[in-house]
């Protein structure tokens, strides 16, 4: 029959247990999220609809360039 | 408060919950093994009965802070008006939990049921998550 850990390697033993179970479940959600945070992705949406504004506002001011051209 | 949420959280307030909360559910899981060795009920050879009572009180710890904190951010940040069925459940929740650590500092003849609330408590763990984290991750 094998021996039974001591008390305090098994107090050890079962935290690792629960810090593994708590890593698990971070690495878990984590991977569902992927590496960039929302406030990253609200940041890089924000940035790609100020360019197209800006792209539309460059536009209608060659439109109305145009127009007084002629 | 919302504000101080968003700060902390640097603006995943949401991300944050749901993983605070699914540590808590995989721990509230463990709780219950943890304790089912503490009552003698399962019997592993590399784990004795006091060994198994001092984490699970340990990690009851863990999860009392963690679930406090969860709760502070639901009705801090989203309230209890849209809420549902999640709002409901996890109030049941925190009525049971504050029971079960009144009836652990009691003690005596209440302690007859704490297994009772111990399963209650993980039911009540696990509907709340499949009410919010797990709709999210695409599990409840």
């Amino acid at each position: 029959m094998t021996a039974r850990p001591s008390q305090g390697a098994q107090m050890l033993g079962s935290l690792l247990v629960a810090i593994a179970i708590v890593a698990a479940a971070i690495a878990i959600v984590t991977a569902h999220f992927g590496p960039t945070s929302s406030a990253e992705l609200d940041a890089r949406e924000e940035r790609l609809e100020q360019r197209e504004e800006n792209i539309e506002e460059l536009q209608e001011l060659e439109e109305e360039r145009r127009e007084r051209d002629r | 408060m919302e504000d101080l949420i968003e700060d902390l959280t640097r603006g995943n307030v949401t991300e944050v919950k749901m993983l605070l909360a699914t540590v808590v559910l995989g721990l509230a899981v463990y709780q219950v093994l943890l304790a089912g060795v503490a009552y003698g009920w399962l019997r592993p050879r590399f784990l004795e009965r006091g060994s198994a009572s001092w984490t699970h009180r340990a990690s009851g710890d863990t999860i009392l802070v963690l679930t406090v904190v969860i709760a502070v951010m639901c009705i801090g940040y989203s309230g209890f008006e849209d809420g549902g069925a999640h709002a409901v459940v996890a109030t049941i929740l925190l009525g049971v939990f504050a029971t079960k650590v009144l009836v652990v500092r009691l003690g005596g003849r209440l302690s007859r049921v704490l297994p009772l609330l111990g399963v209650s408590l993980l039911i009540l763990f696990g509907i709340t998550w499949l009410t919010s984290a797990g709709e999210f991750l695409g599990v409840g």
